[in-house]
């Protein structure tokens, strides 16, 4: 553990001071500019022609756009679906990605490199190319227009990712930690879950909030198995709002600030642990 | 494995048999889907038109599935009928269905439409409906019979003083009003070459704005007496190296590169060209009926419409979209019940509310449901009248494709002024095998 620490500190050494305001400074400003202008962009009035250069604050700044936004676009309904099937997939992607990556650690070592083959070559499949087969099993179990599909990817913990970022963690912590634990009588289940989990809760932020952006930025599923307007998530309401006139894309923008605000949130909570 | 899949099919077997039966001779009521796409607006006009046809129709029940894009619609389509569940109709494009009809995925009406007692065949433009005939069979029924016409900003033309566009003027005739249009920000006219090597003057106003696509070319290429592909039904190649074909693409990539009419990729992309057409920065627009809403919208635009300008012969390209019924629905005379109420004039009289659509009923086109003189375009004329002359981009189905290969060269073409040889050698070279892959009707 001193060592850890010790490392932890000639990296913010060497990381810290003014090489990080200044990475942190470049960062700002190639992100910050585009927020800063989606979010004053959503206070123009819309109906009228985009501005002619980019305006950062509107004159005259109105919340029309946000009105009409919830109103056309169905917002609110549409984000409860999503804060619903993020409330459900992101944990349910965490327990899975982490008891797999546990399991992976506790193999031996051809089966282990046979495991992390196949995760590596499931990586690799597009997502586009299951999509089918998908839509086929979903419609047979007559799951379609239901949340399960949007939700069925965290049964394998999401992406194959996921669960080889938590192997590599909890392969970061001694072995011998699991053999004293073993000889102690914990099974498997409660060595993973009392002494691993604790051990990598960074890793575990971090995932969470790599399975919240997915969940929540997820179009394809639900455009493909979502039929109902009532079940749609906000990337799909936000997709009509984005076939409004050019005159109406205040509309559009004050929904794409609304949709962005809880990944911004998740990611400052994230940021915090990972930190710590 | 035997005792699972036996299983697997009881269940199959039970479920089926749980599915509601339609006792026969009974009229099929639904449940049917039928996917569209669109704007909000878009979408709201068609939950009017199927919950007018519910009334019209008790019992039936309808579900309207959307997608905000043609994109998202053929994803959608085409994901569903892979796994075996299609929506039992679906709205789309003549240059987006041939993919569609090319694997018997869609359900040819024929039959249905000589049965029906609400619509008959004459009663819809025949240049729409030709639009979707696939190996001798009517397949969809068109509900819109657009076509591209010139919008143009009247205020702008009264404050430069230029003489408005009338219909029926020629190619020069437009270039000519396309470069008194064109203006720096102290409003004088930006002549072509006075420069003389330094910076050409930066555009406020532009005379034209047209996006370099095919389906913009087309009926340019036809007016000047060209053909666009070598056979119309069968065909394997664009034909751009005949004389009156290349004539045409030159003066089309000319009005940037030679003549600065037209707004540069840099300025299209900061503002597209409907937004710099409602700020005042386009005096002229290239677009079909579908920009109507959007300019009524506009607050404080004066604009009408002109038709196209020609070069021998009047010339227009379609744009049409179509009610499908898939093949693999299980309620398709549910699905034509719907369909036939949507063309009836009660049905199309809503779609054109939306002022989008330039309905497909002959009758209903010609009534004030269209030609609302209250309603901006006053020339919305303009679009029936070149209805005679429209012309469908050949039926292949790999179109979408060979669409977006040459939207590429000719992009490079506008913006960079690549050499029109070189053009043309680079559309026959990437769109030839995509041509030779294509399913013909």
């Amino acid at each position: 553990m001193a060592v850890n620490r010790e490392e932890s500190a000639m990296l913010r050494g060497r990381f810290g001071g003014p090489a990080r305001s200044v990475g942190a400074f470049f960062v700002l400003l190639v992100f910050v500019p585009p927020l800063l202008l989606l979010v004053s962009g959503s206070f123009q009035t819309p109906g009228r022609p985009p501005s002619q250069t980019p305006e950062l604050i509107p004159r005259p700044a109105t919340a029309v756009g946000y009105e009409l936004a919830f109103e056309w676009g169905g917002l609110l309904r549409a984000t409860l679906n999503s804060l619903i099937v993020a409330a459900i997939a992101v944990p349910l992607s965490v327990l899975v990605a982490s008891a797999a990556g546990f399991a992976i650690t506790l193999l031996s070592r051809r089966a282990r490199i046979v495991v992390i083959g196949l995760s590596v070559a499931a990586l690799m499949v597009p997502s586009t190319a299951l999509l089918v087969p998908r839509f086929a099993l979903f419609r047979w179990a007559g799951l379609t227009n239901t949340f399960v599909p949007l939700v069925s990817p965290a049964l394998i913990g999401m992406s194959p990712l996921y669960v080889l970022a938590f192997y590599l963690a909890f392969r970061a912590i001694p072995r011998d930690l699991y053999d004293a634990c073993l000889i102690e009588d914990l099974t498997p289940a409660r060595i993973w879950w009392r002494v691993a989990m604790p051990q990598v809760r960074p890793v575990t932020s971090a995932i969470a909030a790599l399975a919240f952006v997915t969940t929540w930025s997820n179009f394809l599923d639900p455009l493909v198995f979502v039929y109902d307007r009532d079940l749609f998530t906000l990337p799909l309401a936000l997709r009509s709002l984005a076939a409004l006139d050019p005159t109406d894309f205040p509309i559009f923008l004050a929904g794409a600030v609304f949709a962005t605000l809880p990944a911004v949130v998740v990611y400052s909570i994230a940021q915090r642990r990972f930190l710590q | 494995m035997k005792k699972v899949l036996a299983a697997f099919a009881a269940i199959a077997v039970i479920a089926g048999g749980c599915t509601k039966q339609q006792p026969q001779g009974a009229p099929d009521l639904g449940p049917i889907q039928v996917l569209v796409s669109g704007s909000p607006d878009e979408i709201a006009a068609y939950k009017t038109l199927i919950e007018a046809y519910k009334k019209a129709k008790p019992g039936t029940e309808v579900q309207l599935l959307e997608a905000s894009s043609s994109g998202d619609l053929t994803t959608k389509l085409s994901t569903s009928i892979a796994g075996g569940a299609p929506p039992d109709a679906f709205l789309m494009n003549y240059r987006l269905y041939g993919q569609f009809a090319s694997k018997n995925a869609v359900e040819p009406v024929d039959e249905r439409l000589k049965a029906s007692k609400v619509i008959k065949a004459s009663d819809f433009y025949q240049q729409a409906m030709s639009a979707f005939r696939w190996g001798g069979k009517q397949m969809c029924m068109p509900q819109n019979v657009s076509s591209l016409q010139v919008y143009y900003n009247k205020a702008l033309f009264t404050k430069y003083g230029v003489a408005l566009p009338k219909d029926g003027w020629t190619w020069n005739d437009f270039l000519g009003t396309a470069q008194q249009m064109t203006r720096d920000a102290a409003g004088h006219q930006i002549k072509a070459g006075e420069t003389e090597g330094g910076p050409a003057p930066k555009a406020a106003v532009h005379g034209a704005g047209v996006e370099p696509v095919i389906i913009r070319v087309a009926p340019l290429v036809w007016s000047n007496g060209g053909k666009l592909v070598d056979d119309d039904q069968k065909p394997t190649r664009f034909t751009f190296d005949d004389k009156a074909s290349l004539e045409a693409l030159r003066n089309f990539i000319d009005l940037r590169i030679a003549y600065g009419v037209t707004p540069t990729d840099e300025e299209v992309k900061a503002a597209d060209l409907v937004s710099r057409f409602t700020k005042g920065q386009l005096a002229m627009l290239f677009e079909s009926r579908r920009v109507t809403p959007t300019l009524r919208n506009a607050k404080d635009l004066d604009w009408d419409v002109v038709s196209l300008p020609r070069y021998g012969n009047p010339a227009g390209i379609l744009h049409s979209d179509a009610y499908c019924i898939t093949a693999g629905s299980k309620h398709k005379d549910a699905a034509w019940s719907f369909i036939e109420y949507a063309m009836s004039p009660d049905g199309q009289k809503i779609i054109t509310a939306t002022g989008r659509t330039v309905p497909s009923h002959i009758e209903v086109s010609k009534s004030d449901a269209y030609l609302d003189p209250t309603k901006a375009p006053k020339n919305s004329k303009v679009w029936l009248d070149a209805v005679p002359h429209v012309r469908a981009v050949p039926t292949i189905s790999t179109w979408v494709e060979i669409e977006a290969a040459v939207e590429g060269i000719l992009e490079n073409a506008v913006n960079r002024g690549d050499k029109l040889d070189a053009v043309v050698a680079e559309i026959d070279k990437q769109t030839k095998p995509m041509f030779a892959r294509g399913v013909t009707p």
